[in-house]
């Protein structure tokens, strides 16, 4: 209702245009202030479907560089993926394919977002959200709890 | 103080026309009492929630204080403890911007903590030092040892200056509260900050000196930072320069002042759309940026700043990749300025960071759509502390809080947490003083607008929004857990 407001006061004449944007703008908080008929959509990531499992993108492409078991390689100068459990593999994955989280702060992951776009090109495509748990189910290693104090 | 808020929106009325009489008519409605929501979503969704649970909330900023609030609304029988030793931690941190580009003054900006406790809450003013979430436990700075049944972790983020040499900054400051370990050389000669309250006060001192120098004929460059570290409001490393451009043209000085943008990363936006728009702004502006640059040192008697410039070059060939690899290259460069807005690098609370809630990053990882902690099934973080992408901003926050409550509800009478956050942002982004681009997005980096118009267009009444009802909205909506 109040969307259609909104255009229907744009279609006014000139002269009463300021009076007419308050108007708009106290739909526009209305609306925003009681998540209206446009509300943000769900993300549209999740309908987005892949054509290989997060498995079949490992056991062909990944491992290559990073390792069997997700350990990373020292001549690859890969880091490891199986220190982390999937909520925070998901953070990394998510920058390397965004390159960066925040806008203009850039990534942290620069060789790897660049490598990650060849990798898409060639089909390895995934939803890092279903990377993160199947690299965290199949090698996720619990960090060893500290050493009893020496005597 | 809420009269305060109306008083604003109905002057802006009155000059159109309006009296608050036809907008009540209008809407059948108080004015700019709608902005309150009343009646709209003033409690959380989840059932019964007649069952008791000892709730703790670590912070009492935006996002602590209206989880804490909607709890209140939510819950027959609330048990909520909130710990923030800051006395100024609600205060409208977005209105930074405004206060430093000289549209609004500091006090319009500053909320004590005490004036937002929602009725029953208990409010410590401590902060938590030390985590046992296996036990669930914390022991605050006072000493004191707090049980709980569920935590929420909304304890901000802390401002890293002294990761910037040559400033003779030592340790981290946080948006409000003691700031003087910064102030005593941001803020000063010509070197700003709006991201701590008095530095965006200094920083309209010291933007007035930059564009009288303009004004007087002397060429002057000015320079706007953007880190490498994920930061609270991704836009106003560029808000600033917006303003500091419009400031000058106002003066008619524009001519004599070089503006550049001196990003770490090599876009302007994560959402291409947005991205393009903003460049063409730079463009119609003639306003400059350098990506790839990462802002090290400051010499403040030289007025030097100093930059890590990184780039990629082509490698040899990787069989494995099946493609040339690609070598990082760096090197650094200095750079002069009359004028230097710096964005500063941001990490979490030491305490929290190396605790067991906390992660390698720091950020407390949480799943990113439940928000429950990835460890720990009673915790849950939101704000500028969880480890989600994109959404340091308030506007995430808004989204954030209600479903940390939600989920907390429906855990305590046995159900799962099935409440999901989105990704939803909005960067109102200032682009002149009138006129703003609001731009709104999720993790689908897709423009996401709640209007029928089309998002990627500076507007006047985005301006209206900004600067009258999104402070209003926040500060008496939000903050009592209805908006």
């Amino acid at each position: 209702m109040v969307c259609s407001l909104v255009e229907h006061k744009r279609r006014e004449d000139k002269g009463e245009r300021m009076k007419k944007t308050s108007i708009v703008l106290l739909s526009a908080v209305a609306l925003f202030a009681l998540n209206g008929c446009g509300d943000a959509p769900k993300s549209s990531s999740e309908a987005k479907t892949y054509a290989k499992t997060a498995g079949e993108v490992y056991t062909q492409s990944c491992y290559k560089c990073h390792g069997d078991k997700a350990q990373g390689l020292t001549e690859k100068k890969t880091p490891p993926m199986n220190d982390r459990q999937a909520g925070e593999l998901e953070l990394d994955l998510y920058d390397v394919k965004n390159e960066g989280l925040t806008m203009s702060s850039g990534t942290e992951h620069d060789k790897m977002a660049h490598n990650m776009k060849k990798l898409l090109e060639k089909g390895y495509d995934y939803d890092p959200k279903a990377m993160a748990v199947y690299i965290e189910k199949n090698f996720y290693k619990m960090p060893p709890k500290e050493a009893p104090a020496a005597h | 103080m809420l009269k305060e808020g109306m008083d604003l929106i109905d002057a802006h009325f009155k000059n159109e026309g309006v009296s608050r009489r036809d907008a009540m008519k209008m809407f059948g409605a108080g004015g700019a009492a709608m902005l309150m929501g009343s009646g709209v979503a003033t409690e959380a969704t989840a059932g019964s929630s007649a069952v008791k649970a000892k709730i703790l909330i670590i912070g009492g900023g935006l996002a602590g204080m209206s989880t804490a609030a909607l709890f209140t609304n939510s819950l027959d029988n609330p048990d909520i403890t909130v710990l923030e030793p800051g006395s100024s931690a609600t205060s409208y941190q977005p209105g930074q911007t405004l206060v430093g580009a000289g549209i609004w003054d500091a006090d319009a900006v500053e909320y004590k903590t005490d004036d937002f406790v929602p009725s029953g809450v208990t409010l410590i003013k401590e902060k938590a030092v030390e985590f046992d979430p296996e036990n669930n436990t914390v022991k605050t700075s006072g000493g004191k040892t707090l049980k709980y049944d569920y935590m929420v972790i909304a304890a901000g983020l802390k401002l890293d200056y002294a990761r910037i040499q040559g400033l003779g900054i030592e340790g981290t400051i946080t948006s409000r509260g003691d700031d003087s370990a910064v102030r005593k050389v941001i803020g000063k000669n010509g070197i700003t900050s709006i991201y701590f309250g008095n530095g965006a006060t200094d920083t309209w001192t010291e933007m007035q000196k930059f564009i009288a120098d303009a004004k007087s004929g002397k060429k002057v460059k000015g320079i706007f930072t953007h880190p490498n570290t994920p930061i609270k409001c991704g836009g106003a490393p560029k808000k600033i320069m917006y303003l500091t451009d419009a400031r000058l043209r106002e003066a008619g000085a524009r001519d004599n002042a070089e503006l550049t943008f001196y990003p770490n990363g090599s876009k302007m936006f994560g959402v291409k759309e947005y991205h393009d728009a903003i460049v063409n702004q730079f463009e119609a502006r003639d306003m400059k940026w350098n990506y790839r640059h990462n802002l090290i040192g400051v010499d403040p008697v030289k007025k030097v700043a100093t930059f890590n410039r990184h780039w990629k070059e082509k490698g040899p060939w990787d069989a494995d990749l099946e493609e040339y690899s690609i070598v990082m290259k760096a090197e650094t460069v200095e750079k002069e300025f009359d004028f230097l807005h710096i964005t500063p690098p941001m990490k979490a609370a030491e305490e929290i960071a190396n605790s067991p809630v906390g992660s390698a990053k720091g950020w407390v990882p949480v799943k990113k759509e439940t928000l429950q902690h990835v460890k720990y099934p009673n915790v849950y973080a939101l704000g500028d502390i969880a480890a989600v992408p994109m959404g340091k901003t308030g506007g995430s926050a808004r989204k954030q809080y209600k479903v940390v409550a939600e989920n907390i509800i429906s855990m305590m009478n046995g159900k799962e947490p099935t409440a999901q956050y989105g990704g939803y942002t909005v960067c109102p982004l200032i682009t002149s003083i009138g006129t703003v681009m609001l731009a709104e997005f999720d993790w689908s980096k897709k423009p996401t607008p709640s209007f029928p118009l089309d998002p990627t267009q500076e507007r006047w009444i985005w301006w209206l929004l900004k600067v009258y009802a999104l402070k209003p909205m926040t500060q008496y909506g939000m903050l009592s857990g209805r908006a």
